[in-house]
C-alpha cells in the first residue's frame, strides 16, 4: 500500500496525533481483521488481537523504522504475534469457519478493495508456485502460528528440520515475488 | 546469509525471540538484505484472507480503549459521581482500579472486556469462553446503556458539552438555551451525556457523551441499541446539527441485536450545535442527510 503517507501516519501518531491514529486504523481495519479472522478462527479473539495491535502503536511499543522494512510488513507482524500470543494463552481449539459469514466488502473503499485484490493476486501466484509442502508449512508456521514441535509432528519431520524447511519456503516465497516485481517494472 | 542471526528469522517472525534477542535481531535486519526481504515478503501473506466484516462497533470499542488506556491515572473515583448505578460502578471502578496498576496491555484488554461484554455478551453467534468476559454480567434497560460509557468515564477526563434533551422536532424554532450547566467545575472532571430520544414510528435507545482527551481533543461517543435491522447499504448516521447545517459525525452498523456504536473526533469543529440526531441513510457516506432521522437530541 502506500508506503509514504503510512510512514508520515506513523510518525504523527508517534507525536500522539489521535486523528492519525484514527486514519490508520480506518485504512487497516478490514484486512487486519479479515487477517486476524483468518488465524484465530474467533471474530472475539481477532477483535481482541486487533486492539492489541493498536494499544501497541499508540504506546510505540516495538517502534517502526525503515529499516524494519515495510510498514505493512511491519504492521502485519505485529498483528500474526498478537493472534499467536492470544492462541496460545487461550489454548483454544479452532473450530472451522463455516458459520461465519465473508461478506462481499460493502463498507471498505473502492480503492482499498482494489489494492487488497491487486495484492492477493500477486500474492496467490507467488504462493501458487511453491511446492505443497511449502505451502503447508507457510500455513502451519504463519497463519496457524504453530510451533516447531507442532509443526514437526503434525508433518512427520524431524524437529530439527521444520525451521530450515520454513526458511526454505518463505525464501522461495521471497524470489518468486521479487521475480514477479522485476516482470512487471519491465512490462511497465 | 551466512550470519547466526539469519537462523533467527523464523523465531523472530513467529515471535518467540526474547526481547533483547528480538532488539539484537532488529539491527541484524539493518544491514542483511535477505532476512529482510524474507520479512517483507511474509508482509503480503495476510493479503490471502478472505474479507470478513468488521463488528458493529468495533472502531468505537477498540479506539475508546486505545486512548483511554493512556489515561488511566485518572482517579477511578470521578466515575462515581456520574452514574447512579452502583453494580455497574462497582464493576467498571474495579476494571479500572486493577487495570491502573497492571501491566497496560493486559488492563486494556480488561477494559475492553467491560465494554465489549455488552455489544457481545448476547449475540447468539458468540462462542462461549473461559475468560474474564464471561464474569460481566449482562446488564439490562438503562444499565445496560450507561455500560458502554462508564468504562470511558473511569479512565479519562470529561467535559461537559452536550446538554439537556429536547426533542429534535420541537427544535426547528429557535432552540431554548441549553438547561443550567453544572456548577463551573474544572472542566477535565466534568461530564455529561445526552440520550436521544426517538422519532415518532422509530424505536431504539441512545446515549451521546462528549469526551475530552489530556490534549484537549474532544470525541463524540454514540452508542446506540435497540435498533431496527439495517438492510442492503443502509447506515445508521450521526448528525450535529447547528441551525439548517447538519454535519456527518460518524455512521454505524447494528449487530444482531440492534446495537452500534460510533466514536467520532470533533477536535475541529466548535460551532454551537444545536442538535444530535441520528438518521436511517440508504448508504454510508452521505454529506447531507437523505433519510429520516430515528432519534435525536437537542444539545
Amino acid at each position: 500500500m502506500e508506503k509514504s503517507s503510512d510512514t508520515l501516519l506513523y510518525s504523527r501518531i508517534r507525536e500522539k496525533d489521535k486523528d492519525a491514529l484514527e486514519y490508520l486504523y480506518d485504512r487497516y481495519e478490514k484486512i487486519l481483521f479479515s487477517f486476524l479472522l483468518k488465524m484465530t478462527q474467533d471474530r472475539d479473539l481477532a477483535e481482541e488481537a486487533l486492539q492489541e495491535v493498536f494499544i501497541k502503536i499508540w504506546r510505540g511499543v516495538g517502534e517502526y523504522d525503515d529499516s524494519k522494512g515495510k510498514f505493512t510488513s511491519w504492521l502485519f507482524r505485529m498483528a500474526q504475534n498478537s493472534a499467536i500470543d492470544l492462541i496460545r494463552k487461550r489454548k483454544k481449539a479452532t473450530v472451522p469457519l463455516d458459520e461465519v459469514a465473508e461478506m462481499p466488502s460493502g463498507e471498505s473503499s473502492v480503492e482499498q478493495t482494489a489494492e487488497w485484490q491487486e495484492e492477493k493476486e500477486h500474492i496467490q501466484a507467488a504462493v501458487s508456485q511453491l511446492s505443497a509442502e511449502q505451502q503447508e508449512m507457510i500455513q502451519l508456521f504463519y497463519f496457524k502460528g504453530h510451533t516447531h514441535e507442532k509443526i514437526a509432528e503434525l508433518c512427520g519431520i524431524p524437529l530439527g528440520t521444520v525451521k530450515s524447511r520454513i526458511r526454505l519456503a518463505l525464501s522461495k516465497l521471497k524470489k518468486t515475488l521479487h521475480g514477479m516485481q522485476e516482470r512487471g517494472a519491465i512490462d511497465e | 546469509m551466512n550470519n547466526e542471526h539469519c537462523d533467527q528469522l523464523v523465531d523472530y517472525l513467529n515471535g518467540t525471540l526474547s526481547a533483547e534477542e528480538n532488539r539484537q535481531f532488529e539491527e541484524h535486519l539493518k544491514t542483511c538484505d535477505e532476512c529482510r526481504e524474507i520479512a517483507d515478503a511474509t508482509g503480503q501473506l495476510p493479503y490471502l484472507s478472505d474479507p470478513a466484516e468488521p463488528p458493529a462497533g468495533m472502531k468505537s470499542r477498540i479506539l475508546s480503549n486505545v486512548f483511554a488506556e493512556e489515561s488511566e491515572s485518572a482517579d477511578p473515583a470521578d466515575s462515581g459521581t456520574i452514574d447512579g448505578e452502583p453494580e455497574n460502578r462497582s464493576s467498571h471502578s474495579a476494571s479500572s482500579a486493577s487495570s491502573a496498576s497492571s501491566a497496560a496491555a493486559g488492563a486494556a484488554v480488561g477494559n475492553r472486556a467491560s465494554s465489549a461484554s455488552h455489544a457481545e455478551s448476547e449475540t447468539s453467534d458468540r462462542k462461549p469462553r473461559n475468560d474474564e468476559r464471561t464474569n460481566v454480567v449482562p446488564m439490562t434497560g438503562r444499565g445496560r446503556k450507561r455500560n458502554w460509557v462508564t468504562p470511558l468515564i473511569a479512565a479519562v477526563l470529561l467535559v461537559s458539552l452536550l446538554g439537556n434533551v429536547f426533542a429534535y422536532m420541537q427544535l426547528q424554532e429557535e432552540p431554548e438555551q441549553a438547561a443550567p450547566e453544572p456548577a463551573p467545575t474544572p472542566p477535565e472532571t466534568a461530564f455529561q451525556s445526552v440520550d436521544l430520544q426517538p422519532s415518532e414510528g422509530f424505536g431504539g435507545d441512545a446515549t451521546a457523551a462528549v469526551i475530552e482527551e489530556e490534549n484537549g481533543a474532544l470525541n463524540l461517543v454514540v452508542t446506540a441499541e435497540q435498533l431496527a435491522a439495517l438492510e442492503g447499504d443502509q447506515v445508521y448516521q450521526v448528525w450535529l446539527i447547528e441551525g439548517d447545517n447538519p454535519i456527518p459525525a460518524g455512521a454505524f452498523t447494528t449487530n444482531a441485536d440492534g446495537e452500534g456504536a460510533t466514536y467520532f473526533n470533533i477536535d475541529n469543529s466548535t460551532e454551537e450545535w444545536d442538535t444530535i440526531a441520528i438518521t436511517l441513510e440508504p448508504q454510508a457516506g452521505n454529506e447531507l442527510p437523505q433519510g429520516e432521522v430515528v432519534l435525536s437530541a437537542g444539545i
